[in-house]
């Protein structure tokens, strides 16, 4: 059992609140990303974990045991740094076996788990040379390897595949998750790539400011985010958001958008109900949205500003009042610059917004 | 398709790109001017006797043919001498004996006109230009019985050459010319291989002894490679003190000046309150020449010293101790150790500060989150990669150890305690030989290229290894 349990931490540097109270319980042989933009905190927070900047408030249990003050090496973690931090003057062999040999684990075994870790990253016949002679993903697997010979029950690793390039990165993407439910060491995993969050993690903790916006499966954080941020940072477009109106007309509770009035779920009404009067925004995905050359019912026309075929999928550009959004169609989908087309919202794939608190609204 | 025949590429002219040498050429200028040829200039000294050899002639003349060589100092036999017009410009030396003659224009006891030359000595000048040329005089009498009392005129100004006619005493004379001779002598003496030799030289290489008839070579006109220089320097009494005085300084100032330069570098980089300051309180004897710092630790090991007056004050001694003293030789050395590690251990702090700063920080992070305690971590981690640094302190170290003078010379004298810098400047100022004090340089610089060749060699960093 290794459950890592950050009890309202909180690390300041002078005046700047890098860690603001947060609180996180990572489960035994769990995967968990921070996700965040640049800043927001998520490089500072595994660090506390990891004892390289103490901690101002708050507790860090892991396995149960208080370790906020605990110097790294009495942790029993393991981690990957964003630059490799590989000893250059080491072997790749000395570099694995590190950790082992400062925790005086005796030679064979220290040996056979060198082999293991290096077997697993695919680097056996690197094991005499010196990193000075490795390309970068080479570095990388080092790296990791050096990570899991310790096997120890937590591993960090803080951005490991933002210095690869994008090719290598998706092949260490989908190798590194095969190899962490291998070993199932409990894993907190630092990113800004927003991909590689909902690719591999368990569960995705979206950073922002030093506070935690939303922990939750991927699936959950990308379908139904917490606020306007967490839609806004995750996915590939990002959500549209599209100002409208809660208009009450006949009895029957709509939202003016455009000229058209966008009739929300059943279970929305009561929420919406407050908002009379008031904008909303409406929320949601490129791939949500229903598209049609001509004109159908309950669709809202609009002009294509730009069309970017991308192969899987063609992502139109369009203006929407005050809104730019984008719209992902099929690419069989035939469409050109400043044509027409209509579309449709579905009423349960979209996200209502208040417009004042930048919550979204869930029954 | 079928491939087309095309013609083969003209062969592309390469554009020989002029830039980089121009830009290149002044430092090789300069390398050349200021650094290369006066170093060789000077190191010649060390092994080049440039008045080795003494050449005899055939004939006493520049241009007669060379019968051999004579060494400096080879002992003659004098068997004749002759002079000879000098050559215009010639250095004569103090050995030199030269001769005036004048030609004159007068009339013989015939009253016919005789114009020729005629030794200085035999006309007394009684008119000069302004300029101090003789212009008019008369003929000397000749003192003695048995001579003949009239004064040869000669067609050359030699005595051997043939006589023009003859003047009676007191004629008057118009010099119209004067003539520099230098005497050259016929000598006899034995070559490097032993053998005799004999021919003629200038007098002004020739030291001749009382009874005229005996000298010896006082110096060559041609240069040889010698050791003799190097000999000198190997027997000079002052030659293997120096080496081990050198060799004692250099042993106890640099590993102490590494173990505390590395030491102060890491203080430095732990980033404590107030490690800026002491960066500058470090840096400070940087900045003082090394003959002050010499005798800033003077002061404190003379007599009534700082060091005297402290270990009074505290009641540790009962009368002040002498320190420097030809009897506390070891205390000279001590004092010298501390000076110099005062001195300089900062020059090799700053090597590794800034060595230590080129180390990544999250190298030394995944060193501790790895298991490696503080002094794992210096050992395992820092100094490793600090290699390249303290390479380049330890050859920069050892040269200056090889060079320590000032120091030694404020807190000894340079006689009690010698080094082989304050060699150098001993055998150049004291003793007027430049040729021994070059060797003693050449020494330091063989020394200097050793150690730092045998540093590149054994303390190569891995990675180049492995490159």
């Amino acid at each position: 059992m290794a459950e890592i349990r950050i009890e309202r931490v909180t690390k300041r540097f002078g005046d700047f609140v890098a860690v603001n109270d947060v609180t996180l319980t990572v489960q035994d042989q769990e995967f968990v990303v921070l996700l965040g933009p640049s800043g927001c905190g998520k490089t500072t927070l595994l660090r506390a974990v990891a004892g390289l900047g103490m901690a101002d408030e708050g507790r860090i249990l892991i396995d149960g045991r208080d370790v906020t003050y605990l110097p790294p090496r009495d942790r029993n973690i393991s981690m990957v740094f964003q630059s490799y931090a590989i000893f250059p003057h080491m072997k790749v062999y000395d570099n694995i076996a590190f950790g082992l040999k400062m925790h005086k684990v005796d030679r064979a075994e220290m040996e056979r788990r060198v082999r293991q870790a290096a077997e697993l990253l695919h680097i056996e016949e690197l094991l005499d040379r010196f990193p000075s002679n490795l390309s970068g993903g080479q570095r990388q697997r080092v790296a990791v390897a050096r990570a899991i010979a310790m096997q120890s029950k937590v591993l960090l690793m803080d951005e490991p595949l933002s210095n690869l390039d994008a090719l290598l990165r998706l092949e260490m993407r989908a190798e590194l998750k095969r190899l962490l439910r291998e070993i199932g060491a409990t894993t907190i995993y630092v990113t800004h790539d927003q991909i590689e969050a909902l690719s591999m993690g368990d569960r995705i903790a979206v950073m922002r400011d030093g506070t935690i916006q939303q922990y939750d499966r991927p699936t959950v954080v990308y379908d139904r985010p917490v606020n306007r941020f967490v839609g806004g940072f995750i996915g590939n477009p990002p959500m549209n958001f599209i100002h409208g109106q809660v208009a009450q007309m006949d009895g029957v509770l709509t939202v003016r958008v455009g000229h058209l009035h966008v009739r929300p779920e059943e279970e929305m009404i009561p929420l919406l109900g407050g908002h009379v009067g008031r904008p909303v925004l409406l929320g949601i995905r490129a791939e949500n949205m229903e598209v049609f050359d001509r004109p159908v019912e309950e669709g809202l026309k609009v002009r294509v500003l730009v069309v970017e075929p991308l192969g899987s999928q063609n992502l139109l550009t369009v203006r929407i009042g005050q809104d730019t959004i984008k719209v992902a169609t099929h690419p069989s989908f035939q469409v050109q610059a400043d044509q027409e087309i209509w579309l449709r919202f579905p009423p349960d794939k979209i996200r209502w917004v208040d417009p004042d608190t930048e919550q979204v609204l869930y029954p | 398709m079928e491939p087309t025949p095309s013609a083969p590429p003209a062969p592309r002219r390469r554009r020989i790109r002029w830039a980089p040498y121009i830009l290149i050429a002044p430092t090789f200028i300069y390398l050349a001017l200021f650094f290369a040829w006066p170093m060789a200039q000077g190191l010649i000294l060390a092994i080049y006797d440039d008045e080795a050899l003494l050449t005899l002639r055939a004939e006493a003349s520049r241009d007669a043919p060379k019968v051999g060589h004579l060494p400096q100092g080879t002992h003659l036999e004098i068997q004749g001498q002759q002079s000879n017009r000098l050559e215009p410009g010639a250095e004569l030396g103090e050995n030199a004996l030269t001769e005036i003659w004048f030609y004159v224009r007068a009339e013989d006891a015939d009253g016919g006109p005789v114009a020729g030359w005629v030794p200085e000595r035999r006309i007394r000048v009684r008119e000069r230009a302004p300029d101090g040329s003789p212009l008019r005089g008369t003929v000397r009498i000749k003192l003695g019985q048995d001579v003949d009392p009239r004064t040869a005129v000669h067609g050359e100004p030699r005595e051997q050459s043939p006589v023009v006619g003859y003047l009676e005493p007191r004629t008057p004379v118009a010099i119209q010319e004067q003539a520099v001779l230098e005497v050259w002598y016929r000598v006899r003496g034995l070559d490097e291989g032993g053998e005799p030799v004999e021919g003629w030289a200038p007098s002004r290489y020739i030291q001749v002894f009382g009874d005229e008839n005996r000298g010896r070579v006082d110096r060559g006109d041609t240069g040889q490679f010698t050791t003799r220089f190097l000999a000198k320097m190997w027997n000079d009494r002052f030659f293997r003190p120096a080496v081990t005085n050198t060799f004692l300084l250099m042993v106890l100032i640099i590993p102490t000046q590494f173990v505390l330069a590395v030491v102060m570098a890491l203080v430095i980089q732990a980033q404590l309150r107030g490690s800026d300051l002491l960066l500058y309180i470090y840096a400070i004897p940087l900045g003082v020449s090394d003959l002050a710092v010499g005798i800033l630790w003077f002061s404190i090991f003379t007599q009534h010293g700082l060091l005297n007056s402290v270990l009074y004050q505290f009641g540790l001694i009962d009368a002040p101790t002498t320190y420097l003293s030809a009897e506390t030789k070891y205390w000279i050395i001590v004092a010298v150790w501390l000076a110099e590690v005062w001195r300089a251990t900062s020059l090799v702090m700053v090597i590794v500060v800034s060595g230590l700063q080129a180390i990544p920080g999250e190298v030394l992070e995944a060193a501790e989150l790895f298991g490696a305690n503080l002094w794992q971590r210096v050992r395992y981690i820092t100094l490793p990669l600090l290699r390249p640094s303290l390479q380049v302190a330890l050859i920069l170290r050892t040269i200056l150890a090889l060079q320590v003078f000032a120091v030694v010379i404020a807190l000894s004298g340079g006689d009690v305690v010698t080094v082989l810098a304050n060699e150098v400047y001993r055998q150049y100022t004291e003793f007027r030989n430049p040729n021994v004090a070059a060797a003693y340089a050449g020494f330091i610089l063989v020394l200097s290229m050793i150690s730092a060749f045998f540093y590149l060699r054994t303390i190569r960093s891995h990675q180049e290894v492995a490159g």
